[in-house]
């Protein structure tokens, strides 16, 4: 069992809701996902990967037969799965000084949720609903989303300049990376295996 | 509902775990031993078949009481849940899992309900979509790139950064020289593999509060 992966730690997360509120949080999201200034300060929290909220409604659970029963439930359930870079304590924090609001909307219909400010009854009901993860894998574990991010900088400013290196004059192609280095320099540096408290 | 965020796909998958009272172990408790040995670098399952950014697979043993007044409830059954963040679309994500990584998929959901095999290509396909739960939100930090463009431009940037601190105060004939063989040569360079350079799984930090 881990739920860290190279630099990423894998958060999971299940609260029970009472029906009738489900439509309500759907809005939310609903509204969330097609008014994109609304996530800003999702994007500007820039240590998570992926993160997605999934609500199952108490009927909803996947039934298969095969003699499998059905599930006989008062509450629907909110999921959610975070990948986010550094630690729990510091991604707590951080959501709860930076989204306290907007995660006051999403969880609020959530039973007993006691509100994301202040931070240690947040922090002891998440670690109450948080289950831990079997099986983690990530496809680039020496990165971070920032460190993708740059690196996608200098794909594109470097594939620019490659086109046209050899077209230009040796003046010419020193402006260009003056321009070139100049536009990437905050975007380098070295991936590498993340640090381990011993 | 958004499963997609740009060209990037959020999978949710819920699969039913056996109840047999006759197994021993429980079938639940022999996938977390499946997965516990399963490797995460590039010999996983999921760097060899493509697409997968991220993934995880977890047991749920039961949804989680939050205390009074609430009311206390548990589900009949144990699930496992695949939560994969992967190049779209769906139909040929699972398709190459099925075809690259068949063992490995029936050795974990051969333990699942009304599991089919990966061997029969469209029952697997309609199966893994019984099991699909909708994504409400998915958020997806960088969601116009695919995996390959993504590791390429990881090496690109490991390279580049070397480039720049080799070839500091170089007159410009000679730098454009340098850079143009440079380029040529990086662009020979096959892309790192997926899950590679992964630490190893000793480092096993798992719990609530690290």
């Amino acid at each position: 069992m881990s739920n860290i992966s190279g630099k990423v730690y894998a958060m999971n997360v299940v609260t029970p809701m009472r029906p009738w509120k489900t439509p309500i949080l759907r809005l939310l999201f609903f509204l969330l996902w097609h008014i994109k200034h609304l996530q800003n300060d999702l994007i500007n929290l820039s240590f998570i990967e992926f993160a997605r909220w999934v609500i199952i409604p108490r009927r909803s659970f996947p039934a298969l037969g095969h003699g499998q029963p059905h599930e006989n439930l008062q509450y629907d359930y909110l999921l959610f799965f975070s990948n986010f870079n550094g630690t729990w304590n510091q991604y707590i924090d951080a959501f709860s000084a930076v989204l306290s609001n907007g995660l006051n909307l999403i969880w609020r219909w959530s039973e007993k949720f006691p509100g994301s400010v202040p931070v240690t009854p947040f922090k002891e009901y998440i670690a109450r609903v948080q289950f831990d993860t079997d099986y983690y894998y990530t496809a680039y574990p020496n990165a971070t989303a920032n460190d993708l991010k740059s690196a996608h900088i200098v794909q594109t400013a470097f594939d620019t300049l490659a086109q046209r290196a050899s077209s230009l004059t040796p003046t010419q192609f020193a402006q260009a990376y003056l321009d070139f280095t100049l536009e990437i320099q905050a975007h380098l540096g070295e991936t590498g295996e993340a640090p381990v408290a011993c | 509902m958004p499963n997609q965020n740009g060209i990037l796909y959020g999978l949710t998958i819920l699969s039913p775990i056996l109840n047999d009272e006759r197994a021993t172990p429980s079938h639940d408790l022999q996938i977390r031993a499946f997965l516990a040995a399963l490797p995460t670098d590039e010999t996983s399952p999921f760097a060899r078949a493509p697409g997968t950014h991220l993934a995880r697979l977890v047991v749920m043993d039961d949804v989680i009481y939050v205390g009074a007044p609430s009311c206390e409830e548990h589900l009949k059954s144990k699930y496992l849940v695949f939560e994969s963040n992967c190049d779209g679309p769906l139909d040929t994500y699972l398709t190459n899992l099925a075809r690259t990584v068949p063992e490995q998929l029936d050795a974990l959901w051969s333990h699942c309900v009304g599991y089919p095999g990966a061997a029969n290509l469209a029952a697997f396909l309609a199966y893994m979509k019984s099991c699909q739960l909708d994504t409400t939100f998915f958020f997806a930090a960088v969601n116009d790139r695919t995996l390959p463009q993504s590791l390429l431009a990881l090496q690109t940037q490991h390279a580049v950064t070397r480039f720049v601190t080799d070839h500091q105060g170089e007159d410009p004939a000679s730098l454009q020289r340098s850079f143009v063989n440079f380029a040529a040569n990086l662009a020979k360079q096959p892309p790192p593999l997926a899950g590679s350079s992964a630490p190893p799984r000793a480092i096993k930090t798992g719990g609530h509060n690290e």
